[in-house]
């Protein structure tokens, strides 16, 4: 008998498909169907307007995440199928995040978001708009970072990886 | 030179050398039909009573003579009539394309009259589906959908055409030998068109493998499912068993993949296989499975599903390995192929002893003969005195039910392509319309379709079709007046209540059947089976045999649902 990973964790597939009308509901339709749990997709035009990539995050144990990626492999509209793992691979997420400024405050959130080379975007009287990109572990800590200071909303893409 | 759109199909159709086609006429496929007026000389089409008729043809006509099934149905309904149709082909794999009329281009997504959005509806039944929105696209959209339908692991594929787009005209290129004519990258990328999948090979070190575990087994066990038929394998199976000397198992989609007068066959193996089958699971020492998915049907129970040995999966599609049961040597392709390199590569290996075994036990264990019996009739002499009359020849469609699984288990099939049932998705009212399909594919053979009285009530206005187009079929109908299995299931675990399966209705089969005006004979005594059956053979027209049977026959052996395939019971206690 074969023995498989039967650890739960986050996987990253990088998908390359025509891009072509419908590709996208294809795809998550797939993910619905078969039970799969997707965490982000992150989806957009390569260089060649003929083709879409795809960056998927998919929660799972190594048996669920083969079967994952046989499927998406046998919709015809996919040309590739690759399971990128950390270390064959550059994983970005980006954020948005608006977050309560006071006078007093201020300060101090300028100077969290500067340890974190974190952007502040947008300053108004009682709210301050900051980006940051880096891997999910960094984005965690920054959100975690801030909360003391009172966040209004927060955005995130879901990662993207690129292989190495 | 410049034709229609309409005309282009028909041209698509004829290239692909389709030369029949199923379906039902409709507002957004009326430039469709008119072009089949035009081209009725070349293309033969059959006006099913319903689209779901017209489908499970298709899938019959398909499934009967390996080529592909085509259906045509208008926007809206016509197209959701389709679905059930189409997810039956999907499930058992079955390549068949459906086209579909939709609404002109500038009414798409707009609620208009008839619209549905049929590529998202069949999008999770289909290996794939294509809305035509440009005429340019039209022809080779149509042969990809051809070639995707038979690519690999074979399948339906659905192309949805707007109105005017059929009315349009445009340049029309004829592509000779178009069903071996792959377009270009450039072609494809240029028309969104998705390119082939490259075709697998199974790896050579899991091929060493996979002869290294054969020659050493002592006891190995062969079981086959529908992707032997879809591969045509049969006869390099049959020499691969015979070098072998292993005893054949098939799952239900594989019935008459592998001769079952041969000594080596076993029946089926899972939740209606016989003991003969779960005895051979539970004492083989090496499982090698061919063309087949594990169905939850077969192995009843995952964890405990060939345990104790190795397994060799021969599949061609690479999702198969691991979906449902993890396996030792996978060996990915064409089974046909793949048999044929086992076969060059592999002495003959005569193994006397574990034949005896199973000599023995075939002779222990005979299938099960039911006591109950109504003026002596059973449905498994009905279906052996069938299979005597027919020369075990004839083409047996079925519904779903218990009538199925004694089709199954009784009839005795020799050749591939014999036996037509939807196994997959156990679709009731499945078998008229598929026998319709088998009868137009098959004009010298005789073609049974065999029903339960609960599934003939499905889609029985089919009978309509097959008088309409004097389609010779034999429509036998086991009549139990209930929904056996389902009752055979409420006895087993609800208690004995049976909620809506005594179904008693009081139609009378032989006035509907000449009402429809068709032939009908009634088998009511024992000593009339032979007879009837002989006068419905030779009966030179559709005809309708009524067969009443007792509603307490139960199908056994059974597999009860969370037990082994190795346990099967084999008798329902009655109170």
């Amino acid at each position: 008998m074969s023995h498989h990973d039967t650890k739960e964790r986050d996987y990253v597939l990088s998908v390359l498909a025509q891009n072509n009308s419908g590709v996208l509901l294809r795809i998550a339709g797939l993910f619905s169907r078969r039970c799969y749990n997707i965490k982000s997709i992150v989806a957009a035009q390569t260089e060649d307007a003929a083709h879409s990539q795809m960056i998927i995050v998919v929660q799972g144990d190594d048996r669920i995440v083969r079967q994952v990626e046989k499927q998406l492999s046998k919709l015809v509209e996919v040309e590739q199928v690759t399971i990128l793992e950390d270390r064959d691979a550059v994983v970005r997420e980006h954020l948005l995040m608006k977050l309560t400024r006071t006078d007093s405050t201020s300060a101090q959130l300028i100077a969290v978001a500067g340890v974190f080379h974190a952007n502040v975007l947008d300053v108004t009287e009682d709210q301050m708009i900051v980006e940051l990109t880096g891997s999910a572990q960094t984005l965690d800590s920054f959100v975690q970072a801030c909360k003391p200071y009172g966040i209004q909303k927060i955005l995130r893409t879901g990662s993207m990886a690129m292989e190495k | 030179m410049l034709l229609t759109g309409s005309q282009i199909i028909m041209e698509c159709l004829l290239e692909q050398q389709v030369d029949t086609v199923f379906g039902y006429p409709g507002g957004a496929v009326l430039n469709i039909y008119d072009a089949l007026y035009e081209y009725s000389d070349k293309i033969h089409h059959i006006c099913t009573a319903h689209e779901q008729g017209a489908a499970h043809a298709a899938d019959g006509y398909a499934r009967s003579s390996g080529k592909t099934g085509v259906c045509i149905a208008t926007s809206g309904p016509g197209a959701t009539n389709l679905v059930t149709g189409i997810a039956t082909a999907y499930m058992d794999s079955v390549p068949m394309v459906a086209i579909t009329g939709n609404v002109n281009l500038n009414l798409l997504g707009l609620d208009s009259f008839q619209e549905v959005d049929i590529t998202g509806i069949t999008m999770p039944i289909t290996k794939h589906n294509f809305l035509v929105k440009k005429i340019e696209y039209l022809a080779d959209t149509l042969r990809e959908a051809f070639r995707i339908a038979n690519e690999g692991r074979k399948g339906p594929v659905l192309v949805d055409i707007p109105k005017d787009i059929t009315g349009q005209k445009y340049e029309f290129t004829p592509v000779p030998d178009a069903p071996h004519h792959p377009l270009s990258t450039e072609q494809e990328l240029a028309m969104h068109l998705p390119l082939p999948k490259p075709a697998m090979t199974p790896k050579e070190c899991h091929l060493k493998r996979a002869l290294k575990l054969l020659s050493e087994s002592e006891r190995p066990f062969l079981y086959t499912g529908g992707g032997l038929i879809a591969s045509e394998a049969s006869e390099e199976f049959a020499r691969f068993a015979e070098k072998l000397d292993a005893p054949v198992a098939a799952s239900l989609m594989c019935q008459g993949g592998f001769d079952q007068s041969q000594e080596r066959y076993l029946g089926m193996l899972g939740m209606h296989g016989t003991m003969t089958a779960a005895l051979a699971l539970k004492h083989c020492d090496l499982f090698i499975a061919v063309g087949t998915r594990f169905s939850d049907r077969v192995i009843c129970n995952s964890g405990l599903f060939a345990r104790h040995c190795p397994i060799i999966q021969i599949d061609i599609d690479p999702a198969e390995f691991g979906k449902n049961i993890d396996v030792n040597v996978k060996l990915g392709g064409d089974a046909k192929e793949i048999l044929h390199i086992l076969n060059e590569r592999m002495e003959s290996q005569p193994r006397p002893e574990w034949m005896n075994q199973i000599a023995a036990w075939k002779q222990q264990y005979p299938l099960h003969q039911t006591t109950k019996q109504e003026n002596g009739i059973t449905p498994q002499l009905v279906l052996e005195t069938l299979h005597n009359l027919a020369n075990g020849d004839a083409i047996i469609t079925t519904e779903v039910g218990q009538h199925q699984m004694w089709a199954a288990q009784f009839y005795g099939f020799h050749r591939p392509r014999q036996f037509i049932t939807s196994g997959g998705l156990g679709t009731m009212g499945f078998g008229l319309g598929a026998s319709l399909g088998a009868q137009v594919a098959n004009p010298d053979k005789k073609v049974i379709n065999v029903a339960g009285d609960g599934s003939f009530h499905m889609n029985c206005a089919e009978l309509s079709t097959a008088v309409k187009y004097n389609i010779p079929i034999v429509e036998l109908i086991l009549d139990n007046r209930v929904l056996g299995m389902v009752r055979q299931w409420q006895k087993l675990f609800y208690d004995y209540r049976f909620s809506q399966t005594t179904l008693d209705k009081a139609t009378n089969y032989e006035m509907l059947a000449q009402a429809f005006g068709m032939k009908a004979l009634t088998i009511t005594t024992k000593d009339e089976i032979e007879p009837v059956l002989k006068e419905a053979l030779s009966h030179k027209g559709p005809v309708l045999v009524h067969c009443a049977i007792d509603r307490d026959i139960n199908v056994l052996p059974m597999v009860p649902a969370g037990a082994s395939a190795e346990e099967p019971i084999l008798e329902i206690k009655e109170d």
